[in-house]
């Protein structure tokens, strides 16, 4: 570093200049900031939408493996064919980190025109009024639910708004090991067993063949829903908690009882099955024999084991299970080109090629009608199945419980949180049931 | 910098005090040189403007707000200080995460330090082969915040991983240490400490300095080893000791990445790992509550600073400068 000037060398006089030059100088400066500015700018501004060509760019968000992506692009490339001037910016990736790069794009003024959602955050996103209430093009005949059941479409409703349209249909699934259970002679758990029938079953399972029988389902949301279906209870109810800290913890010693008796693996184990991965899932690492997951993961969990899978309903009365939309559609409130975005929309869940083309990876087909071609048509052993089992289950499906409140998505890490903090027997069930229930409350009110 | 360098009209007009041809030629140069110099800085200041500094302010906003990332920023709340107010009151995995970083700093700092420093003494002599060792060990530095360190780190510790394989050799039954609440903050530390790399490059660099001379006197005074390690190495070595301390400790409280991949970015099992950063994305980008996070992003920001300082004022009791009295 220089010394900036001599000292010695005329300070006095060179003073009075300096404050207004340094100023001139500093004003330069920011000129020429504020001049690189715009270029900036426009670098950012070319990667815009509107197409000077007189085509349209619709920007489509979603979540999945490598085969719905490729199905999905198919679909799409099927769009751009009959519409020339509609074309697609598709961005997918893992469920992990999803939403928060969703919420990133919203939150950068960049989010995509389409995007898909589960009822895990359809009320984050609609009660904050992110996502276009589709009711007006189900109005005036562009978006076409008539083929829809009726409980399916309303799954899909918040605060009276239609806040995504469902873009297939599922419900829980157990998946268990069949090759594991006719080598050793085991019988197989069927639809309608008790949930102690099933910890005997496992229990069971674990002496003969020394892999745990079945997953611990004690933090698993949906398990713990459909069993408070059973109870006669909810999740929620209004906008409040559907169940007490009894219940939990009546729930929690449920799945305690399962451990002890060694049913279930250990709680490092238990712990690496909550990931949300399918790839993870016991049932295809072979660290369990069951695993609870959507009757639509079928497929794709087939593809990570060699093994048989066989799958069947949660324990206890199937009519608590309901018909679930597996995901949606949602339209961003902002997006510029919310017309031409709906109308993709309805060619995914209702053009019988697109439709075909999707066959079951998003869940049975929404659309009535084309779910019987779907099931007619497909040759997937996997997918057969899945669609099999959900036939069966949709006779006995009760009515669908309201869409998950806002704080839901908190609601499942506490669940997560307070069964393992059970699981590795640092509280009791009943202490880890209060610290549920009073985070829950905290969730569910800001 | 630039800005001090200004040249001086007066010099130039009447001629310099001190007749220094050079400096009154760089002098005319540099003046043009000045919007150029600013068009090149350009990047830079954009970048410090648009990424640190606006952001920055604007956090500093939104921390008073309930800002949830999906509603325009047109249409946020202002609600006073009702956020820093649930965090100290009302938010018992705040406290929580508190807790966490501060055990994972107090453990994996001072024992990272002193991994790097005593490696730093045995690379300082002349082996052979010696620069082959400082690289080696420079290496899981180099690796850095790198995610695929930790996944081959939560790989290694799982409970089939390389560690109980290589633990079973000796008999111990090991335990599924990344997975077990009790020893997966433990798993990161020891992942912390491993990449000593940079600060041991600093010491290295500081072994250097120390001149040999007073090793020499201090065994011609009959002091052995420990005792020239003690008085001569630590004391001369503190200005380097002090700086690793200050860097060390802010890079340990803001330890992320690992903790986001062990815990597949939910400071589990049952919040073992949720360091304070961890709890702040999780805050803002899964419950959406990005006001209240950028108020703990902020509490966090003057936390370190603090503590910063605390460093800056006990330092002059320890830190020993060899060139204090020539400043």
């Amino acid at each position: 570093m220089h010394p900036a000037t001599h000292p010695t060398a005329s300070a006095p006089d060179g003073r009075t200049y300096r404050t207004p030059l340094l100023r001139r100088r500093l004003l330069r400066g920011m000129l020429a900031a504020v001049l690189t500015l715009p270029l900036v700018g426009m670098a950012a501004a070319c990667g815009d939408d509107a197409g000077s060509d007189g085509k349209t760019k619709i920007s489509i968000f979603w979540w999945g493996g490598d085969a719905r992506a490729q199905l999905t692009a198919q679909a799409l490339d099927l769009y751009t064919k009959k519409n020339p001037d509609v074309t697609f910016e598709t961005v997918w990736q893992a469920n992990q980190g999803y939403f928060d790069k969703l919420a990133t794009l919203t939150a950068g003024g960049n989010p995509p025109d389409i995007f898909q959602i589960d009822d895990n955050y359809l009320t984050e996103y609609a009660a904050r009024n992110a996502t276009l209430d589709l009711k007006k093009y189900q109005d005036s005949g562009d978006l076409d639910t008539s083929k829809f059941p009726p409980s399916l479409l309303q799954y899909g409703v918040v605060d009276g708004k239609l806040a995504g349209l469902a873009a297939g249909e599922n419900t829980q699934g157990l998946v268990y090991n069949k090759t594991l259970l006719t080598k050793n002679g085991l019988p197989e758990p069927t639809t309608g067993m008790s949930w102690e029938e099933h910890i005997a079953w496992a229990e069971q399972v674990s002496k003969k063949t020394g892999v745990p029988g079945t997953m611990d389902a004690s933090a698993i949301d949906k398990a713990f829903w459909v069993w408070l279906r059973q109870q006669g209870k909810d999740l929620y109810s209004g906008n409040d908690l559907g169940f007490t800290v009894e219940d939990v913890t009546r729930w929690f010693e449920l799945w305690k009882d399962a451990r002890d008796r060694g049913a279930t693996p250990t709680p490092d184990v238990i712990h690496e099955g909550n990931a949300t991965d399918i790839t993870k899932q016991l049932v295809v690492t072979g660290k369990a024999g069951t695993s609870w997951v959507w009757v639509n993961q079928m497929p794709e969990l087939k593809k990570n084991t060699a093994d048989e899978l066989g799958v069947i309903a949660y324990p206890g009365d199937p009519s608590a299970q309901w018909a679930r939309a597996s995901m949606y559609w949602s339209i961003f409130r902002g997006s510029k080109n919310a017309d031409l975005a709906a109308d993709v929309i309805n060619f995914l869940v209702n053009d019988p090629e697109a439709v075909k083309l999707l066959g079951t990876d998003r869940g049975l087909p929404s659309n009535l009608d084309l779910r019987r071609v779907v099931s007619d048509d497909t040759t997937d052993e996997a997918m057969k199945q899945s669609i099999a089992v959900e036939t069966e289950l949709a006779e006995t499906f009760g009515d669908a419980p309201q869409v998950p409140i806002k704080g839901h998505s908190k609601v499942r890490a506490e669940l997560i949180k307070a069964a393992e903090n059970a699981q590795y027997g640092r509280v009791t069930p009943a202490e880890a049931a209060a610290q549920f229930v009073e985070a829950c409350k905290a969730a569910i009110a800001s | 910098m630039a800005l001090t360098t200004a040249p001086d009209p007066t010099r130039r007009g009447t001629g310099s005090v001190r007749p220094d041809a050079n400096r009154r030629g760089t002098g005319r140069i540099r003046h043009g040189e000045g919007l150029a110099g600013y068009v090149f800085l350009s990047p830079w200041l954009v970048g410090l403007m648009g990424i640190t500094a606006i952001p920055m302010l604007l956090s500093l906003y939104l921390s008073f707000t309930n800002y949830d990332i999906l509603t325009p920023l047109s249409e946020v709340e202002w609600i006073g200080l009702a956020n820093y107010e649930r965090m100290f009151t009302s938010d018992p995995s705040w406290w929580h995460s508190v807790r966490v970083t501060l055990s994972f700093a107090l453990i994996a700092v001072p024992l990272k330090l002193a991994a790097a420093l005593g490696v730093a003494l045995l690379l300082n002599r002349a082996w052979r082969g010696v620069g082959l060792f400082r690289g080696l060990f420079y290496l899981p530095s180099l690796l850095g915040g790198s995610v695929a360190l930790a996944i081959v780190w939560v790989n290694m510790f799982n409970r089939e991983g390389a560690f109980n394989s290589f633990l079973a050799l000796f008999g111990i039954q090991g335990k599924p240490w990344v997975n077990d609440p009790d020893w997966a903050l433990e798993t990161l530390m020891v992942l912390a400490i491993w990449q000593f790399g940079a600060p041991m490059v600093i010491f290295l660099a500081g072994l250097k300095q120390v001149p040999t001379e007073l090793y020499e006197a201090a065994s011609v005074d009959g002091a052995g080893r420990f005792r020239q390690f003690v008085n001569v190495t630590l004391p001369m070595l503190s200005p380097v000791i002090f700086f690793n301390l200050v860097l060390e400790t802010i890079n340990g409280f803001q330890g992320f990445t690992a903790a986001f991949v062990l815990s597949n970015g939910t400071g589990g099992p049952v919040d073992s790992t949720l360091m304070y950063t961890l709890n702040l994305y999780i805050t803002g980008f899964t419950d959406l509550e990005m006001g209240y996070a950028s108020a703990m992003a902020w509490v966090f920001l003057i936390a370190i600073a603090i503590i910063t300082a605390i460093f800056f004022s006990t330092g002059r009791f320890w830190v020993h400068y060899s060139d204090g009295e020539d400043r």
